[in-house]
Parts: C-alpha cells; sequence; structure tokens
C-alpha cells in the first residue's frame, strides 16, 4: 500500500468517524435542542430550521458510513467537505459577529469560539485533503463502476480494501 | 463530555437529596414540577434581554403558572460586563423583599440606558418605593449577596457554563442545556415532547 493510499484510508476512517460520532449526538437528543441552535444562526426560516433539524443528522450518519465503507468516496469526500466548508462559513461569520451561539456541531453545549473554529478548520483541511487524493486515485480500466472480477482489481477510487 | 459532567452533577444533587434550593424570591412556580428550568442570567448581556422579554415571559404563562414548569433564576454576571455584578447585587437583593421579578423587569428593560451610564440604583429606585429602594440599596452592599452571587457563579461553572443566557432544562433527572436566547416556538416543541412523555 502506497503512502497516498495509507493517507487516503486514515483520514476516511477518521472522517467518517468523526461525522458518524455527530451524528450520533444529535440523534440521541430531542431534534428540538439541534433546531434551536441552527435557529440561532439566524440565518434561515423557521420551516427550513426544522427541515434542516430533522434531516442533516442522518445526513450525517451516511455520510459518515459512506467514508468508513469507502463506497463512492470519490462523491463523498467532496460532499463532507463541502458540508464542512458551510459550516465553517457559518461559524466564522457568527463569531465575526459576536454573536455567543452554540455551534450545533456536537449535540447541545459547543458554543463558537477559536477552538471550535481550528477544530472544523482542521476537519475541513482534512475532508479537502482526502477529496484530492481520492480524485487523484487511479481507476481500474477507467471504470467507476464495481465491477471488477475480484475485490483486488476493484478500482480503489471507488472502494478500497 | 458537558453534558455527561452536567447528568453526573444533577445525579450527585440527586443522590444529595433533590436540586437545591434557589435563593428566596428568585424561583417561580411549583417546586412538584414535572420539569425544572434553571436560567443563568447575566443583567447586562443583550442576548439574556431578549430571553427574559420574548421567551421567559411566554414560559411563565404558559408552563409556570399551569405548573408544568418550576422556573429558578441564577446570577452569572460576566466580568466583561462592568455593571452586571452590580445589577446583580440589586436583584438579589430586591429577592429578598419579593421584589425579584420587578427589578429584574426593570433592569433588561432599561438595560442599553444604564449598562452607558452605569446608572443602575436609579433604574432599580423607579419600580420601587423610597423605603424599599432604600432598603434595597442598603442590603446589596451586604456581603451576603455577594456571597449568594458567588454561590450562583460557582454553581454555573460547576454545572459547565461559560456563557449567558443559559438554560438548563431537566427532566427524569436528565439536564438539557440550552444556550442564547431561544425561539420559543421550538422551546415549546421540546417542553411539550418532554412532557408528553
Amino acid at each position: 500500500m502506497t503512502m497516498a493510499r495509507y493517507s487516503r484510508l486514515l483520514l476516511r476512517i477518521a472522517l467518517g468517524c468523526v461525522f458518524v460520532y455527530a451524528a450520533w449526538l444529535k440523534l440521541k437528543e430531542p431534534w428540538q435542542l439541534f433546531a434551536m441552535a441552527v435557529d440561532a444562526y439566524g440565518l434561515l426560516p423557521q420551516w427550513a430550521v426544522i427541515v434542516v433539524a430533522r434531516t442533516l443528522p442522518w445526513a450525517e450518519l451516511l455520510l459518515g458510513l459512506l467514508l468508513i465503507s469507502g463506497v463512492w468516496l470519490r462523491i463523498s469526500s467532496a460532499a463532507a467537505s463541502l458540508l464542512l466548508l458551510g459550516f465553517l462559513t457559518m461559524m466564522v461569520r457568527s463569531y465575526v459577529a459576536g454573536m455567543k451561539i452554540d455551534c450545533g456541531c456536537f449535540g447541545s453545549d459547543d458554543p463558537i469560539s477559536l477552538r471550535t473554529l481550528a477544530r472544523d478548520g482542521g476537519f475541513l483541511a482534512g475532508a479537502l485533503a482526502l477529496t484530492v487524493l481520492a480524485w487523484r486515485a487511479p481507476c481500474a480500466r477507467g471504470s467507476s463502476t464495481t465491477t471488477a472480477a475480484s475485490p483486488a482489481q476493484a478500482p480503489d477510487c471507488v472502494r478500497e480494501r | 463530555m458537558k453534558r455527561t459532567v452536567l447528568a453526573l452533577a444533577c445525579l450527585l444533587y440527586s443522590a444529595a437529596g433533590g436540586t437545591e434550593a434557589p435563593a428566596k424570591g428568585k424561583a417561580v412556580g411549583s417546586p412538584n414540577a414535572p420539569i425544572t428550568i434553571e436560567v443563568f442570567n447575566d443583567f447586562q448581556c443583550p442576548s439574556c434581554k431578549i430571553l427574559h422579554e420574548q421567551v421567559l415571559r411566554l414560559l411563565i404563562r404558559d408552563y409556570v403558572v399551569p405548573g408544568k414548569v418550576y422556573l429558578i433564576h441564577h446570577e452569572f454576571p460576566l466580568p466583561s460586563h462592568p455593571y452586571a455584578r452590580l445589577a446583580a447585587s440589586y436583584a438579589e437583593a430586591a429577592a429578598r423583599i419579593g421584589k425579584y421579578q420587578e427589578v429584574a423587569d426593570v433592569l433588561f428593560l432599561n438595560q442599553v440606558v444604564w449598562a452607558a451610564n452605569g446608572k443602575v440604583d436609579q433604574t432599580v429606585a423607579s419600580v420601587l418605593t423610597p423605603a424599599e429602594a432604600s432598603k434595597i440599596r442598603a442590603m446589596a452592599k451586604d456581603p451576603g449577596i455577594e456571597a449568594e452571587i458567588q454561590h450562583d457563579v460557582d454553581l454555573g461553572r460547576a454545572k459547565g457554563i461559560n456563557q449567558t443566557p443559559t438554560m438548563i432544562v431537566i427532566h427524569r433527572s436528565i439536564p438539557y442545556p440550552i444556550s442564547g436566547a431561544v425561539n420559543y416556538d421550538l422551546l415549546r416543541g421540546f417542553l411539550d415532547g418532554r412532557l408528553g412523555k
């Protein structure tokens, strides 16, 4: 296994665990707690806050599982990067505006601070690195499907073993 | 992690005989209500003003008065607000003569004014009789009042609080910390969900 493959494996497992953990913390609490955290950003109307609060944790769970399994890695890593970029943008905006609110990243009681910005910035850097590595990885026979005869022949841009 | 610490703190409180008795005049409603909400406020914090004026009033009307929620106020003056501790002293003193709500209301109503000129005494006196104002003025300097404020601050820190306003909703010994000036409709949905269980 090359250095790039080791890095890819490490990054997707780590990021996948982060997404699954974040989803689990939100899903084990009443959804209104996360809705209040989303609402505190003051960006969405109430109906959209409810939609986000009820769907985002499930999306995070799905994304985390995709990253951990390595299925559709190019798509899942790019989606993770976009999602983290969106989160970080909103957090920086709120921090700069002096808003004293929870980030809502890992359940309730997680106020936005330089520490949380650095933490999420680190996640974003990891996701971007993973995206680059995933898109640079060669696809066997130029295929994007998992029709290889054996796991060893499976295109590693799609599934890693 | 903080939730775990908070849950552990609540468990210890329960083991020691339930929620700590609030200072006289700073709790509203029935102690037997199924939900207890502890509010940690700073009179000089703008979000606390919003919470007090737009959420707590409705909460008292809809949940405290019907006996569903027991509301406890705690002082949590932040060091970054120069007059917050003085305002907390007056409110704490007012609680001793049963005027906490009136004093809290007027402090939040005129927050912008006294936060700029420091005239906390004048603001508080506007809702009291001259005798009451004089009594509160003297009591606010009492070291016992300062000790009670510090006790609230220490309690908040022990619960992992680092911003205001923070509400801790306690239902069946499970604490749910909620920070900021929350949307009342969402809070209502959350409380109804707990009460429906």
